[in-house]
């Protein structure tokens, strides 16, 4: 058997990989911020003096770090309906799933940040007069965003990768376009490249504008 | 305008503060000196509470700051109450701290624009004043990392002063900072005294000490040894620990 990229063009293969794709960057986009926010609240959750909302972050963290992906989304999307009667949609299930399994590894990623800025920055703003939480929104967090974005740019290709766990739970998104394309013709090589170059490409498009945005945050700052 | 009751201060089970007494007036300049490791800049953070303290009492213009007692018990007074007693307490730190991703002007302006002391245009006139007064009115757009440390320090005090504190404490404020810088940043701080500035300077700038304070205070090994007036000190010093301190500080400079 030869290839033929020509299946693409039959029976609305392409159109339908494009649909998928479409799904694909809408969840993880919508994914992303889902998991931005509750990397914020765990991150600095599990730096509070508080016992009860430390350990709770740190449970958060150790459940959504500690069990697959696929298993997760497995409970939310099948084991909460038939348990629980809490129903839903696919593409609700699949936003939740990605978005608080990613959020696990971001509040890591903040948390690092935050202590990595110097401790005289707190002790400064406090010594102005400031509170704790204005000293950290307007003095630590923007620096440490800065110090975030090489390892979110990481998160984030993951979260797309991971995304094509979504077929699992019947999400139409790009993986589950190829596999209802494939067990038609099975064109398993010519289908399933094409969808690792659409993969990739949208990876390259974010690690590429988190670079801008790095660039940019650094000339608009200082670099210290 | 501070006073200072029975501190006592541990980490852990070391013991770094013993037993401090010292009042302050207003308008006085008094410098803290004593070997490293003595706990005088342990003392001076103590005063804006930076650091917490185990026992005693500590007293700006008559209120406590930090722990207060309640129902005959020693606590730590609310956020909100020290965050109100820090803005009288100006503080000056030795690595600066100044804020790197904000300009100059916006270091400034950050703590009286956020706690909605000054309106915007106020607020922008009194760092350019400010600036001014410690010889940087050109460098308002500057980030800190384009600045020299001396500058660094200069607009660290500018952005204490912006607060409009009754007191300014100085924690080595020329320790980091390149010999030919020092004479800068301390010039600025002379200027601020003959303004009747009430300040409590940690240093090792023996000639700033002897010019400048009402009293000097000798540290060693978390407690005060000697207290008195920089000719007493410097030329009569009554303790023999301050004598074999200052013979080893002044024979080499």
């Amino acid at each position: 058997m030869t290839l033929d990229f020509g299946v693409l063009m039959q029976d609305g293969n392409l159109p339908l990989l494009l649909q998928g794709l479409w799904v694909t960057i809408r969840m993880t986009f919508l994914a992303l911020i889902l998991s931005c926010f509750i990397g914020l609240v765990v991150g600095l959750g599990g730096m509070s003096k508080g016992k009860i909302i430390s350990s709770l972050s740190a449970v958060y963290l150790a459940w959504f770090r500690g069990t697959p992906l696929l298993v997760q989304l497995m409970l939310l999307y099948y084991g909460l309906a038939i348990s629980l009667n809490i129903d839903f949609s696919a593409s609700v299930a699949g936003v939740l799933g990605l978005g608080m399994y990613s959020g696990a590894y971001v509040s890591e990623i903040v948390r690092g940040a935050i202590q990595s800025i110097d401790r005289g920055q707190m002790e400064a703003g406090r010594s102005l007069g400031l509170s704790h939480w204005q000293t950290m929104f307007k003095v630590i967090l923007p620096q440490a965003v800065r110090r975030m974005l090489p390892p979110l740019a990481n998160e984030f290709i993951a979260l797309t990768k991971n995304s094509s766990l979504l077929s699992a739970i019947t999400v139409a998104e790009l993986m589950r376009a190829a596999n209802t394309i494939v067990a038609d013709n099975y064109r398993y090589f010519e289908i399933y490249l094409t969808i690792a170059i659409f993969y990739f490409v949208v990876n390259f498009i974010i690690s590429t504008l988190i670079r801008i945005l790095e660039r940019k945050l650094n000339v608009e700052g200082a670099r210290s | 305008m501070i006073e200072i009751r029975h501190l006592d201060k541990y980490y852990g089970s070391h013991h770094v503060l013993k037993d401090i007494n010292l009042k302050i007036e207003k308008g006085e300049v008094v410098v803290i000196i004593g070997p490293s490791g003595s706990g005088k800049s342990t003392l001076l953070r103590c005063m804006n509470y930076l650091e917490p303290i185990q026992s005693g009492q500590i007293r700006i213009e008559d209120q406590p700051i930090g722990m207060i007692e309640h129902k005959g018990r020693q606590q730590e007074m609310p956020q909100k109450a020290l965050n109100k007693m820090r803005e009288k307490v100006g503080m000056v730190f030795q690595n600066f701290n100044l804020f790197p991703h904000l300009s100059v002007r916006d270091n400034i302006t950050l703590s009286p624009l956020t706690l909605g002391k000054m309106d915007k245009k106020e607020a922008k006139e009194t760092a350019l004043s400010l600036l001014a007064k410690v010889g940087l009115a050109d460098r308002a757009a500057a980030f800190p990392d384009q600045l020299s440390g001396g500058q660094k320090q200069r607009v660290a005090i500018a952005r204490a002063l912006a607060m409009k504190p009754h007191v300014m404490l100085f924690d080595e404020p020329t320790s980091a900072l390149d010999p030919e810088l020092i004479g800068e940043v301390l010039d600025a701080m002379k200027e601020l005294a003959k303004e009747g500035m009430t300040m409590v300077v940690v240093t090792h700038e023996m000639g700033f000490a002897r010019e400048m304070a009402d009293r000097v205070v000798v540290m060693d090994q978390g407690q005060i040894i000697e207290i008195g007036s920089p000719d007493v000190i410097f030329k009569n010093p009554a303790q023999e620990r301050t004598k074999v301190f200052l013979h080893k500080v002044l024979t080499h400079s």
